[in-house]
């Protein structure tokens, strides 16, 4: 099925050749759309009217910040005589999400073409794609295609003759979390340990090897051929105003049917659930949904008719975030939950922040000594203080996601909380 | 450096060296980065897939290739959890414990994993052969509980199928 | 300029400062660790955090920069509580050893639990701990005390440029770390515990000795190189426990070798009694009797006066006071290293401040080991290589220097002219030219392409020239300077407040010495020379040692086979043992008294430490060798000597009068008339030897100190050393070699370094090679095995 030429029976975006066979390969992608548009856009688009094609859909950063992209390409400044770059954030390490993954292994040629289009946009020559090193297989796989690529002059000098050059390095990490983290990101592409810079500069001013760098996501970037393609108003016509296109989700936990879902912005958490996912595997209404990756805060069943938009999920105090529903039913122990993930971050902190380096080991040793049933009633401030002063108070917001798991469950499962400490006394 | 010490070439030849061929790949690597220090972290996947770890000469061989000083090696290799400083088994059995895994029963799993080799976790079996860790969410949730073997993904695994695979490296031996 | 609120108050900065420092021009007190102003920000301690008005989180102040209007609140009850919590986080691995812990008094992480933190820690876990690693001689590690704030990191990429401090690992096992097998290499080392936040490193000399509130200071001048840094003394009693740095300082930093040497001022080569030599050997006496002595070997004498640059200027009137009264017809010499003595164009010094060298265009550095030499100057070359500006350099030798030079060319000595004449010829081609190159130019018969590095770098705006010793030890120096000087006057950087010409002078008081002593100097070798040839009857040493230090060593030795010697001095030194009298002069840290720094800026040493002995401020001994000898003392107070100082030299009295110490630099001699052409190059040898300045060699003070002499064994190099090359072309092999020169043979253990420049040899450790150094060239020769000795 190739993208129709009629946009509006599109249902989906990223994931519209997903189940093509051998889609990967350059051959077939191209039978199916695959780079069909480039040359207009190398021809006849300049830079100005794709930023504005991107401003004008709405895109919003599939990464987990929401930021318009049209908006972060319109800042990086211009003629400063240093290079531009284009870095492909395809960390994926936010718990519970796996949605770049599934671009990468069956269409990478999307995220090529994407990428193609950006780095012609912001005038990019070389541009990289940051992958975690546990996703070998999709490094092959990028690799392959890009070869193809390659082959079929969609990359190097002068592609399909339009004078334009780029080139395209896939990069690999090696097992670090914060290295999602953008400028973690850069620090790390420059052959460094993945220490989060502060901002300003921003990377759009000062970022790899301190010239203008634009870091995407990898869905956010597969979404800009389709974009040009069919236009900025006819992406911004999909979901909800300010909460624009479709969305990738990927949900895991207690669902029947766990994996990724791309449907338009606005679907209700329960529609996704109940009609997508086969619904939850024990009782009818989750105990817990972790809407946006675990660094997202927890909503709870009162929350369950919440669409899936950025401004909706805001509003029910938590964040779209990645778009990685963790869905936990009756059953779920959320105080082993939440010394999980407390170990999560004690283990992915950079170490840098007082609050974040101390403050995360710190918060698993309690919450293990809790789990345990042995905890005490201070712990309860102790966990509630030293969580609520790492957030906000750090260079990147890997504090601010270690601090949900607990909040919440202080939050909302007090007394579940209370009765571990008491286990001890038992 | 004192200058006597200068002219010495002694055992260089039993420490790691990079294949001309490796050499060929990194220079062409190199290339690809405004910087050679960008080529660390794939040149040091490169090491650990050749000799199996990042021992303290194997770095500073790495530094020296790169033109690094090892200090900045080392920050690099303490840093990324996928950096062995230490030999594993032939097989790295990574299994995910975090959010998705563990609510579809990945601490059952390893334990189960762990008793079957008889070892715990972090530990490697007697003959070499296996080491069984725990790692951080893998990315792949939708197939939750997920297995890593060697850097290769193993979805939905069970008690069962994991026991299968272990039988099954075992009889192809190490390699 | 940008306005701002802080706590309500409306401020000025200027444009891009951060909150952090607005506040600190301000008066506004932020708590914070990692921040320093030398360094470069991290923003990962948080403790600075404040608030900005509409900002929905506190913001880390040090790495805010300040925006028009901005209202920030640094004192809410909110930051208290974040504060409060961070110092809990910073706690809970901290241990709680304070009692034992040499930072305790003087720990900001003490202080601000007191300030900032809780009563009560709430922390039940295990705490962790760390592995200590080493940091070489003068630094100890704790490293469980460590709280990440990464300054020391910091400091060695940033200004020690060695690069071997790191992080490993990350959260909460993060550690510091150093490269355990290679300890920190740095001049500068010292500087670590003071940036230290806390108890992680600590100066190791004097670890567990003393407490800071047990301690006395005392403000002085550094008088171990010429950059004259101001330093803070620090004694238990008469005792003197370590050398700190002083805040405010036109340095922020001091090096090791001015902060370790104060283990000299209390060791057993200290002069502190008068002692007379009796049968061979130098025994206790009474003021009155070495006088006596004294007046014995000199009076109505012929002799010669040798004195150290640096002793105050006070000190330096009162030698000319003397050798006035009693000796008019004597001459004197306060150089080692200097063989030419005809005047240079521009005479040493500094033009330009090392503020100025480090914005400069660019910086050019000619002959010198300046990492050895001027550390601190070597500091701010590398803070400007970070920021991109280029340093060049040409030299004998690959002189070490922990930073990337961008334009580098290694030489022999004896090409220095044709490297000149090869630049002049290429600023002549740009229309660039002033009257004397055509006849400077023709007397040189090569060009040697390193003259590019020198003429690439003269066409810019502005270009600080660093001469070294390899030019102003040379034996052509004035034909070279002046060839220098016409090049920096053909591209314009000669003239007031442009003036790029800085010639490196050998100690302090540069300025001063010129102007007391101009019309009576001659070189040390001249002084040697004619008490060997009979020409003298005595010598007079005032506080060096020729010996030790220095180009002439076998002269010296010469010199003293055959004429007495009065030793006037502090430290007895290896020329200590040709004594015929000893008297005990203070050492700089026991006096009063000002001094002038390479730059020309006025240091004032006012609250001297204790002398333990007998001796006296040098004025006095000066002032008592002319009444012995039947004069009258011309001054019979500090007072009368300043006096007099400033009749000598004006510009001082001008300068000190100006207020302010740093406002006015008194500046380097120029002497227009100074038109000296390059001499014939044909050498009697085929190599050139070039002599090492050794930093924690250097100078009787540096010798004496058991501190500096072990930091020199560590860091020690091998006797000579040569070019591969130079050994090849004569079919040698490294090892034992005969080395000739006109003072006759001897053997040395030769070394090869490719760094150095073929055909050349560079004498390394000057201790063991010394006699070389008195030649400027030199042939090797395979030694003969056995048999001649
Ligand atoms: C701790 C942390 C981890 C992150 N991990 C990822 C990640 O794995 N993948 C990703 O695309 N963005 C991640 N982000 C967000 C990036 O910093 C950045 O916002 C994003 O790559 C921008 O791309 P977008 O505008 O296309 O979303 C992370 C942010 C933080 C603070
Ligand atoms: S918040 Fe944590 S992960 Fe982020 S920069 Fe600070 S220490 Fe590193
Ligand atoms: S001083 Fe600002 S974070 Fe440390």
């Amino acid at each position: 099925m190739a993208i129709p030429s009629d946009p509006k029976q599109v249902k989906q975006i990223c994931f519209d050749r997903i189940n093509i066979p051998d889609v990967n390969r350059l051959a077939v992608a191209r039978k199916h759309g695959a780079y069909e548009f480039l040359p207009t856009v190398l021809s006849e688009f300049d830079s100005a009217r794709i930023i504005d094609e991107v401003k004008t859909s709405g895109l919003r950063g599939r990464g987990g910040a929401g930021f318009p992209t049209g908006l972060k390409w319109s800042f990086v400044p211009r003629n400063t005589g240093k290079p531009t770059y284009l870095l492909c954030n395809a960390d994926e390490g936010e718990p519970g999400t796996f949605k770049d993954r599934d671009i990468m292994r069956f269409d990478p040629h999307l995220l090529i073409e994407g990428m193609i289009m950006a780095g012609f946009a912001l005038g990019v020559h070389d541009a990289y794609i940051y992958v975690r090193g546990e996703f070998l297989h999709e490094v092959n796989v990028l690799n392959a295609a890009i070869a193809e690529a390659y082959e079929a002059n969609l990359l190097g000098e002068n592609i399909l003759g339009s004078g334009y050059g780029m080139h395209l390095t896939v990069h690999r990490g090696a097992g670090a979390y914060i290295c999602g983290e953008e400028t973690a990101l850069i620090e790390s592409l420059e052959g460094k340990p993945g220490r989060p810079r502060f901002k300003p500069p921003f990377p759009a001013v000062e970022g790899f090897y301190r010239s203008p760098t634009v870091v995407n996501n990898v869905e956010t970037l597969a979404t800009v051929p389709a974009i040009l393609k069919f236009g900025g108003d006819w992406h911004a016509a999909i979901g909800i105003p300010n909460n624009t296109g479709c969305k990738i989700f990927s949900v895991s936990g207690h669902v029947n049917k766990a994996g990724n879902y791309e449907v338009p912005m606005g679907t209700s958490l329960k529609t996704l659930i109940e009609e997508h996912c086969g619904g939850l595997q024990h009782g009818s209404a989750p105990k817990v949904v972790i809407p946006g990756g675990s660094s997202t805060p927890w909503l709870t069943a009162e929350h369950y008719d919440t669409p899936l938009t950025y401004d909706d999920m805001m509003k029910a105090g938590s964040m779209l975030g990645s778009g990685a529903i963790i869905v936990m039913d009756e059953t779920a122990d959320v105080v082993a939950m939440s010394r999980r993930l407390a170990h999560f971050y004690a283990h992915e902190s950079c170490g840098q922040c007082t609050p974040c380096r101390e403050g995360t080991g710190w918060l698993e040793r309690v919450m293990t000594r809790v789990e345990n049933g042995q905890g005490t009633e201070e712990d309860m401030s102790v966990l509630s203080e030293a969580a609520t002063h790492m957030a906000g108070r750090t260079i990147c917001a890997l504090a601010d996601g270690a601090a949900a798991p607990i909040l919440s469950m202080l939050q909302h499962f007090p007394e579940e909380v209370r009765a571990r400490l008491l286990e001890k006394a038992a | 450096m004192s200058a006597d010490a200068v002219v010495s070439e002694t055992d260089r030849s039993e420490k790691n060296r990079f294949s001309d061929e490796r050499l060929a790949e990194i220079e062409a690597l190199v290339k690809r980065y405004p910087s050679a220090q960008s080529a660390l972290m794939p040149v040091l996947h490169m090491a650990q897939e050749d000799f199996g770890y990042l021992s303290m000469d194997t770095q500073q061989m790495v530094a020296d290739v790169l033109g690094l000083r090892l200090m900045q090696v080392r920050e690099v290799v303490t840093f990324y959890t996928m950096f062995r400083e230490q030999p594993c088994g032939s097989y790295l059995l990574e299994v995910c414990t975090n959010a998705g895994c563990m609510l579809n029963g990945a601490n059952e799993l390893v334990a189960h994993m762990c008793k079957t080799l008889q070892i715990n976790i972090g530990e490697t079996t007697p003959d070499g052969m296996f080491t069984v860790t725990e790692v951080e969410c893998a990315g792949a949730c939708g197939g939750a509980p997920v297995v890593q073997v060697n850097n290769v993904y193993h979805e939905k695994a069970t008690p069962e199928s994991m026991d299968a695979l272990i039988a099954e490296c075992r009889a192809a031996g190490g390699q | 300029m940008t306005s701002l609120f802080i706590n309500d108050q409306e401020v000025e900065v200027t444009p891009g400062t951060s909150i952090l420092e607005a506040c600190r021009q301000n008066g506004v007190n932020v708590p914070y660790f990692c921040y320093h102003p030398e360094l470069s920000v991290a923003a990962n301690c948080r403790m600075c955090l404040v608030e900005v008005e509409g900002w929905n989180k506190p913001a880390a102040s040090c790495c805010t920069p300040v925006s028009e209007g901005m209202k920030v609140k640094t004192a809410t009850d909110s930051l208290k509580k974040d504060r409060q919590m961070v110092m809990e986080y910073l706690l809970i691995n901290h241990p709680l050893d304070c009692p034992v812990c040499d930072q305790g008094g003087s720990c900001k992480l003490q202080d601000y639990a007191v300030e900032h933190g809780a009563s009560r820690g709430r922390y039940a876990e295990h705490k962790r701990a760390a592995i200590n690693y080493d940091l070489g001689p003068f630094v100890n590690t704790c490293m469980t005390r460590c709280i990440h704030c990464t300054r020391c990191v910091r400091f060695a990429d940033e200004v020690a440029g060695t690069g071997d401090i790191g992080i490993l690992n990350r959260a909460d096992h993060m550690t510091i770390t150093g490269i355990v097998e290679d300890a920190l290499e740095s001049e500068l080392s010292g500087n670590l515990p003071d940036i230290c936040p806390v108890g992680a490193l600590l100066d190791k000399p004097s670890l567990d000795v003393s407490r800071p509130w047990e301690l006395t200071r005392h403000q002085s001048t550094c008088t171990q190189c010429p950059n004259g840094c101001d330093i803070r003394i620090e004694s238990r009693g008469d005792e003197v426990m370590r050398i700190q740095p002083v805040e405010g300082s036109p340095e922020p930093w001091i090096c090791d070798r001015g902060r370790y040497v104060y283990d000299a001022f209390r060791s057993e080569h200290r002069i502190l009694e008068p002692k007379i030599r009796r049968d061979g050997e130098l025994v206790k006496a009474d003021w009155n009797d070495a006088f006596a002595r004294t007046a014995e070997l000199l009076q109505g004498k012929r002799v010669g006066i040798l004195f150290s640059p640096d002793w105050s200027v006070e000190g330096q009137t009162a030698i000319r006071l003397m050798r006035d009264a009693l000796f008019p017809d004597a001459r004197v010499a306060y150089d080692l290293h200097r063989r030419d003595m005809r005047p240079f164009a521009f005479e040493e010094g500094l033009s330009m401040t090392t503020a100025q060298i480090a914005d400069a265009d660019q910086v050019v550095v000619l002959g010198c080991d300046l990492r050895q030499r001027l550390p601190l100057l070597m500091q701010r070359l590398r803070k400007r290589g970070r920021a991109g500006k280029p340093v060049s350099r040409i030299g004998a030798m690959n002189y070490r220097t922990n930073m990337e030079i961008s334009n580098d060319a290694i030489i022999r000595p004896r090409d220095w002219a044709a490297v000149i004449a090869r630049a002049m010829e290429q600023v002549r081609d740009l229309g660039k030219t002033a009257a004397g190159f055509d006849e400077w130019m023709a007397a040189v018969s090569g060009r040697h392409e390193a003259g590019k590095v020198l003429a690439d770098a003269l066409i810019s705006d502005s270009c600080a020239l660093l001469v070294g010793e390899e030019i102003r030890g040379h034996a052509d120096a004035a034909a070279l300077i002046y060839g220098l000087d016409l090049l920096m006057r053909a591209c314009g950087h000669a003239e007031a407040g442009n003036d790029g010409r800085n010639l490196i002078p050998e100690g302090m008081n540069t300025q001063v010495l010129a102007a007391t002593f101009g019309d009576v100097r001659a070189s040390a070798g001249e002084l040697f020379a004619a008490a060997t040839a009979g020409e003298l009857d005595a010598l007079i040493l005032v506080g060096s040692d020729p010996v030790g230090d220095g180009l002439f060593p076998s002269a010296a030795k010469a010199a003293l086979g055959n004429v007495p010697l009065v030793q006037v001095g502090a430290i007895s030194g290896q020329i200590g043992e040709y004594a015929a009298v000893q008297l005990p002069a203070a050492a700089y840290a026991e006096i009063e008294g000002t001094f002038v720094n390479m730059e020309g800026r006025i240091r004032v040493a006012d609250s001297p430490i204790r002398s333990l002995g007998e001796e006296r401020p040098l004025w006095k001994v000066m002032m008592r060798m002319i009444q012995v000898m039947g004069g009258e003392a011309p001054v019979v107070n500090l007072n009368e000597l300043r006096k007099a100082t400033r009749r000598i030299m004006p510009a001082l009295a001008e300068a000190a009068d100006a207020g302010g110490q740093d406002s006015v630099l008194i500046a380097p001699a120029r002497n227009k008339k100074a038109k000296a052409l390059p001499a014939d190059g044909s050498e009697r040898f085929d190599l050139d030897v070039v002599s090492r300045y050794s930093f924690y060699r250097e100078g009787m003070w540096a010798r004496a100190s058991e501190l500096l002499s072990e930091a020199g064994r560590i860091h020690a190099l091998d006797d000579v050393l040569v070019h591969p090359e130079t050994l090849q072309s004569q079919g040698l092999e490294p090892g034992e070699l005969r080395v000739k020169t006109f003072l006759g043979e001897q053997r040395y253990r030769v070394g090869v370094r490719d760094d150095v420049s073929p055909g050349v040899l560079f004498v390394a450790k000057r201790g063991v090679a010394g006699d070389i150094s008195d030649v400027s060239t030199a042939s090797i020769d395979a030694a003969l095995s056995g048999g001649a000795q």
